[in-house]
């Protein structure tokens, strides 16, 4: 007999330059997109953090958007947090490195930041709508000199090319079982 | 959804709107009517007279304009990061307020319903608990 259970396929919509894949993300989660579309861009031109505080997102690293499920409002504050767990342990079974997390939202190798998690809900009375923005330096050969100090790469810190598709599917399975977990 | 409906040859311009969950607003020609939509299926509901809409309304599931959003409540505590609006504002479901730093997330708190603003109640950096209210409307 054939298995008619399917577990639902993310959809990946891949963009060359958006101004930040969170904003995209919540454009069209207000029109009805599924939720687990997943907004990738090469490059964005105006990434940003917690706060609007600017995220330097050149072409080479990994900049995705997540179209959450409705949620409650507390499972969404616990997978905020258990993304960095996540992007920290995607680097370290992918490469030979040692990430930290610096609670709640970020990723650190060797004192510098890696990574980034910023979740956005939209919310009247209930939350209506939620995406979570993950930035990663994964292949980001040389950051500016303001930020040489304080940012690294995946292939700064080991020296190997990492590959993003795979990256992303392996932290987008996480979550969702992670999701699925707290949910319960 | 609107439609027409004509009873008795007078034709009725009706429009349904889903104001928020359980609200619904239902226009007949210029006049607006509220419904808790969780009581549209109890039995006293059909005994329901639009005439009076004060009182018999209210315990037949029909609330009236007043008793929807004249105060804006925050869903949750945190930081008041930005106000999106201003007082004299009118504003319109879906429509974004102010965003709110909590629970190491950003949240943008919209509107549910129509309104104009006649207060707000809340400035940047400020910390709101859960269920303070953050604008009045008029």
């Amino acid at each position: 007999m054939k298995n008619l259970i399917r577990r639902p396929a993310e959809k990946i919509k891949n963009y060359k330059t958006l101004s930040s894949t969170n904003s995209k993300a919540k454009e069209l989660a207000k029109r009805g997109t599924d939720p687990w579309t997943i907004i990738v861009a090469e490059k964005q031109t105006g990434g940003y953090g917690r706060k609007k505080a600017a995220w330097s997102s050149p072409k080479g690293g990994l900049y995705f958007s997540v179209i959450l499920p409705k949620s409650n409002i507390d499972d969404l504050q616990t997978l905020t947090i258990l993304a960095a767990f996540i992007c920290a342990k995607t680097i370290k079974d992918n490469f030979n490195l040692e990430p930290f997390i610096k609670l709640p939202n970020d990723v650190w190798i060797n004192g510098k930041k890696v990574g980034g998690i910023l979740t956005e809900n939209i919310i009247g009375k209930e939350v209506k709508t939620s995406v979570m923005g993950i930035g990663l330096n994964t292949n980001v050969r040389k950051f500016p000199k303001d930020l040489e100090n304080i940012a690294t790469s995946i292939k700064i810190e080991s020296g190997k090319e990492a590959d993003n598709q795979k990256l992303l599917k392996q932290i987008i399975r996480q979550l969702k079982e992670q999701l699925k977990t707290i949910s319960e | 959804m609107q439609t027409e409906i004509k009873i008795g040859g007078t034709v009725y311009r009706i429009e349904i709107e889903e104001m928020e969950e359980n609200i619904l607003k239902v226009k007949v020609n210029d006049k607006e009517y509220f419904f808790d939509k969780s009581k549209l299926y109890e039995p006293e509901f059909k005994k329901f007279l639009p005439q009076d809409l004060g009182t018999t309304a209210k315990e037949n599931g029909v609330i009236s304009r007043e008793r929807i959003e004249k105060e804006i409540k925050s869903p949750l505590s945190g930081t008041v990061s930005s106000v999106a609006v201003k007082v004299g504002q009118e504003i319109k479901p879906g429509e974004k307020l102010m965003t709110l730093i909590a629970m190491k997330m950003e949240n943008e708190i919209v509107a549910e319903g129509y309104g104009k603003i006649k207060e707000i109640k809340v400035k940047d950096n400020q910390f709101v608990d859960n269920g303070d209210i953050l604008i009045i409307l008029e």
